[in-house]
């Protein structure tokens, strides 16, 4: 383990500044666009025909009257493409159209092009498609019920998959505990919500037999691979483009059935396609965070240690296999690495169920099971007088440290955090000392750095990054990874600049062109900066070697001997100077203009255990984060008001701090939706809340203050010591509201969400028993 | 992004000419602010073939004062309801609610008259034309059935404008022109307790103009709302109260309720109350009438039961709020 790379001792230095965005002007100003603004004057206009049923054979599809409709260019269904697609290797039962039968309701079953979207509207009515309906399962419990049809041939039980495993000796450590509790949540499945509907622009060439595909992706390189393979075509005829994302948090980081629709469509037309989605139509693509259920039993001593940890969870994955292996294994694994567990038991059930798809969501997996935990941490803390920092503070990890379940820890700043947010908070003079109705609750959470092994594990590196260097002096950073808001483009740019030197308006970023920049697995999972971070430190230390090897020559001196200047080079100790642009010249003189590569893999000894499901969990460095809430709660209504969110989060090394400042509030804010307001809802299968109206994302009316802290435990992994820094703050709102209005009402809350109707009834039931025991006082 | 259906936009010069061209064509409807309509033509839940626009027509757009009356064009905007100087000296209460109306954008365009005759909601209506279909449409439109009470014959789905229940306790009356000419009516009579049908207006006939009499000296009105979110969300229950107090005693108490029933509704009964002082009783009887006169269904994604509890605690913490000045 080595120390991370210290930082240039130039004092402007440009790793650590406060860097308004890249491309932050473009899009203010509104020049910036996205899928659905490209220019396709020529476009076909692409529609599809949804399912009607949540679950049904389909018995007879008839496309000949839509097909002969005028100005009808292309009709497709479930006969055109046979090749099951899915971002696992070993989960693949996704097709773009569905195929003998359908598992949702809006699940795809024909698309059709058309010259507009008016006629395209006529030829989706005029397909006949004949259903013979299935019972219909929207819970994972109708699902598994004995004798349930199965929604996948192969998978009995309707069991996606089932986790078991365990560390350590659980038996043992509740035998040593000296107070164990059980309790049981439940969280309403949510959605991302991301402001940009979905949309794909596709073009197929019939000449040269190439397409083009723009696309609302975080990972263009895996829409690239699946486009290919479900086409049948060679994936070097394909180029794929990612023009400005409007959000993602997950929807987008798997090959989505629309895309692959629109490229089928724009072949079959011989022509472009767009395709657009319904704000509805997003919706049901959905891939977010699954209704779940946990049981959770922990066993602590009386010093609040904890002894061990017994878990269940069950997850309503939907119709599809999608990432759900991976996020039922994420709730078990982060469990761990962010308290020490001497023991713990993990079972967990995924299950196939008649509603969309479910998916990764911003905090992957850890979410539900961090409310579960913190919330019964603070319970059982406050049976044994323990305060909610005190009994975290019992449990804090010492770096280097391995954890149970073979995760590495090499940097953990979540001391730092605690102390942090309880003295901004006034928690000491406040806590248990505010009026009726007010709270303070804490929460702490923590996040992967990038997964140490990518969904499609193939030994190449996790990622590379090009710098090119021209006689302009201009120098060009390609990526493949995917800018979609949260930043990276600025970020990669700051690294190579702080690398080389140099100023960063020498700089300009090129992101995720299939035919320019080079493979990138994508934006998901808190890789970029880490991974990507680190491919770019590579790719500029081998240009600053030629550079300085150029300003060498023309300063007759040995290149150890250069220093770089923002402008310039120099013989260090002395005043002999030769320009920028000189270097460069003399760099590229015999060479030609030079492009560097650097590459980043994650070290084996990172790469986690050995047992089934160890892949899910490891990552170079983990970020940590706290976070206090003050909420006033209205007893007559049950709303809830977040008065005041303090946090703190360590990220490791903050290279862009105004960038990770956003972040950490958008993390913040993200999860305080799902915490009060935000659920999906199915009733026989038909999406109730799929709109923005009824779909409750909060608005700036709820929106409080949230004061942000960057605590810095530079991790040797991370370039200049960084981690990530946009989902570790997830995980701990849920608690630390759940806490708060513990404190503000006197019940602790058992799921997700804290909504107005949820808390009210808590609010009356609560008033029945306190009536219900002074009845039986009375009567003693 | 649903394409809207083709329509011709009229622009009507008077009152009468609009009135001629509603009634001349079943499938016309009148454009305000359009915040409403527009959704719902984007929903495929109104299809119309022309639209008139009153905004040429004298006084539509009008705040003006005569004769003890405050009297409201139909096309005045919320925003402009919220910030008026008349308005916010003649009733402040409607003022206060026009500004919790939805968001500021909508505000800028949503009108006084779209508001009173916002169309009834449901959940299972306001959805997209794919989704009603597969449901086989709703009693409401294009169907037979009622989701919410499948044995009924009776559509649920509820009335959300937040203006309606103040100026039902304001004692507003409303200026209908049709094709006959203008009639003026209380507010409740523009109503009918009908989900599918619940403005009492003939083919023809528009809502012009909102009278409001001058309060009371000593009447104090307000009007609360519950709802999940701080802006954008229609009310879940809405409550509005006008409360005179003399000597200590209730002199007039009336309530009028939105969110919970096919149409705004004044609380009858609130005459009894007459005389009786301002206390925890009262509280528990304005409370009790409440809970016994909404009547929400499962018209919402939010439960009915919670709309009828918050209806009645947001009447007796404005009632109370009302009796001690504070």
């Amino acid at each position: 383990m080595s120390d991370p790379i210290p930082l240039s001792s130039v004092t402007s230095r440009v790793a650590g500044r406060r860097q308004p965005l890249l491309d932050g002007i473009e899009k203010v100003t509104g020049r910036a666009r996205f899928t659905a603004d490209l220019p396709a004057a020529n476009a076909l206009t692409g529609a599809i025909l949804t399912s009607p049923m949540a679950h049904a054979e389909i018995v007879r599809i008839d496309t000949s009257r839509a097909r002969a409709l005028p100005g009808v260019r292309a009709v497709i269904t479930g006969e055109d493409c046979d090749v099951p697609f899915g971002i696992l290797p070993i989960a693949r039962n996704e097709y773009p159209l569905a195929r003998d039968k359908v598992r949702y309701w809006g699940e795809a079953v024909a698309a059709v092009a058309a010259d507009d979207a008016k006629t395209a509207r006529a030829a989706l009515e005029l397909i006949e498609v004949e259903y013979r309906a299935l019972p219909v399962y929207t819970t994972a419990a109708e699902a598994r019920a004995e004798g349930a049809v199965l929604l996948h041939r192969d998978k009995p039980g309707n069991i996606e998959r089932e986790v078991g495993n365990s560390f350590g000796d659980v038996e043992a450590g509740f035998a040593a505990a000296d107070l164990v509790r059980e309790q049981s949540c439940h969280y309403s499945e949510v959605a991302h919500a991301q402001m940009e509907p979905d949309c794909t622009l596709a073009d197929f060439d019939p000449e040269s037999g190439r397409l083009t595909l723009q696309s609302v992706t975080q990972v263009p390189y895996y829409v690239h691979l699946t486009v290919a393979e479900c086409l049948k075509m060679d994936p070097a005829s394909i180029r794929v483009v990612k023009p400005f994302v409007g959000g993602g948090f997950g929807h987008r980081t798997e090959t989505l059935p629309f895309e692959i629709i629109a490229a089928l469509l724009a072949r079959a037309a011989a022509g472009t396609v767009k395709l657009q989605l319904t704000r509805a139509q997003t919706f049901t693509i959905h891939r977010a965070r699954p209704e779940t259920d946990i049981r959770l039993k922990i066993g602590m001593k009386r010093s609040g240690e904890i002894t061990a940890v017994d878990a269940e969870v069950v997850q309503r994955g939907g119709a599809i296999a999608g990432y759900g292996i991976i996020t039922i294994l994420y709730a078990g694994a982060l469990m761990h690495a962010l308290y020490r567990l001497p023991a713990a038991r993990y079972r967990g059930f995924r299950v196939y169920t008649n509603t969309p798809p479910c998916g990764p969501m911003r905090g992957h997996g850890g979410v539900d099971m961090r409310h579960a935990f913190d919330g019964l941490l603070d319970a059982m803390a406050g049976e044994l007088g323990l305060d909610a920092f005190a009994v975290r503070r019992a449990n804090l990890i010492t770096p280097p440290y391995r954890t149970i379940n073979d995760l590495q820890i090499n940097s953990c700043g979540l001391p730092e955090c605690l102390d942090w947010v309880e003295q901004a908070s006034g928690w000491r003079a406040r806590k248990g000392k505010l009026p009726r109705g007010r709270g303070l609750g804490l929460g702490c959470s923590h996040f992967i750095s990038g997964a140490a092994k990518p969904v499609h594990w193939t030994g190449e590196p996790h990622a590379t990054v090009n710098l090119r260097l021209d006689f302009d002096g201009s120098i060009t950073l390609l990526t493949g990874a995917a800018d979609i808001g949260q930043g990276s483009s600025t970020l990669l740019a700051q690294i190579a600049a702080e690398a080389l030197g140099l100023e960063l308006s020498r700089f300009r970023v090129v992101s995720a062109d299939s035919a320019i920049t080079p493979k990138d697995n994508g934006s998901y999972s808190s890789r970029v900066s880490l991974m990507v971070g680190n491919a770019a430190l590579a790719a500029a230390e081998e240009l600053r070697r030629h550079l300085v090897a150029g300003a060498a020559r023309k300063l007759e001196a040995r290149p150890e001997e250069v220093e770089c200047l923002a402008d310039g080079y120099r013989v260090i100790g002395t005043e002999r100077v030769v320009a920028y642009h000189d270097a460069v010249h003399a760099a590229l003189e015999t060479t030609g203009p030079i492009t560097t590569r650097g590459t980043y893999t994650v070290p084996r000894e990172l790469q986690g255990g050995k047992y089934r499901g160890a892949g899910v969990g490891p990552s170079p460095a983990y970020s940590y984060a706290a976070q206090v809430v003050e909420v006033a709660v209205d007893e007559d209504t049950g709303e809830i008001k977040v008065e005041k969110i303090w946090v703190a989060h360590d990220c490791g090394f903050a290279i862009n701090p105004l960038a990770v400042e956003g972040q950490v509030q958008g993390a913040v804010w993200f999860a305080m939706g799902q915490a009060l307001s935000e659920e999906t809802e199915f009733r026989n299968g038909m999406p109730m809340r799929a709109n923005l109206l009824d779909y409750r994302v909060p608005t700036i009316a709820e929106s409080p203050p949230i004061e942000v802290k960057i605590v810095e435990a530079r991790d040797p992994s991370g370039p200049y010591g960084a981690k990530e820094a946009s989902e570790g703050a997830v995980g701990g709102f849920g608690p630390a509201l759940a806490s708060a209005v513990a404190e503000a009402i006197g019940i602790r809350m058992q799921g997700l969400p804290l909504s107005p109707d949820r808390v009210l009834e808590a609010i009356h039931a609560r008033r029945r028993n306190e009536r219900l025991k002074a009845a039986l006082k009375d009567t003693r | 992004m649903e394409l809207l259906p083709e329509f011709v936009v009229r622009h009507a010069e008077t009152p009468q000419e609009a009135a001629r061209l509603l009634a001349g064509d079943a499938g016309a409807r009148i454009l305000a602010g359009g915040t409403g309509l527009v959704a719902n033509m984007r929903l495929g839940l109104d299809a119309p073939s022309v639209l008139v626009s009153l905004d040429r027509v004298k006084g539509f757009r009008d705040v003006t004062e005569l004769g003890g009356v405050l009297r409201l064009g139909a096309g005045v905007t919320l925003s402009r309801l919220a910030t008026d100087a008349d308005v916010g000296r003649w009733a402040p209460a409607l003022a206060a609610a026009a500004a919790t109306v939805a968001a500021p954008a909508h505000r800028s365009a949503a009108t006084l008259g779209g508001n009173l005759c916002l169309d009834t909601r449901c959940v299972f209506y306001n959805q997209n034309e794919t989704w009603r279909h597969s449901i086989g449409y709703c009693l409401k439109y294009r169907g037979d059935l009622c989701h919410v009470a499948p044995r009924g014959k009776r559509c649920h789905a509820a009335y959300s404008g937040d203006l309606a229940p103040v100026l039902l306790v304001l004692g507003a009356e409303v200026e209908i022109a049709g094709p006959g000419g203008v009639r003026r009516a209380p507010l409740g009579a523009l109503y009918r307790d009908d989900g599918a049908q619940h403005l009492a207006l003939a083919r023809g006939e528009f809502l012009a103009a909102v009278l409001v009499p001058a309060a009371r000296h000593g009447t104090r009105v307000a009007y609360r709302k519950a709802r999940v979110r701080g802006a954008i969300d229609f009310p879940l229950a809405g409550v509005a109260v006008a409360l005179e107090i003399e000597d200590g005693r209730v002199r007039d108490l009336r309530v009028a309720l939105t969110g919970t029933n096919p149409c705004p509704l004044l609380l009858a009964g609130t005459g009894e109350f007459r005389g009786q002082a301002p206390d925890r009783a009262l509280l528990d009887k304005v409370a009790k009438l409440v809970q016994r006169q909404a009547s929400p269904q499962r018209t919402t994604v939010t439960s009915s039961n919670y709309r009828r509890q918050v209806a009645a605690a947001i009447a007796r913490r404005v009632v109370s709020e009302l009796a001690v000045p504070g």
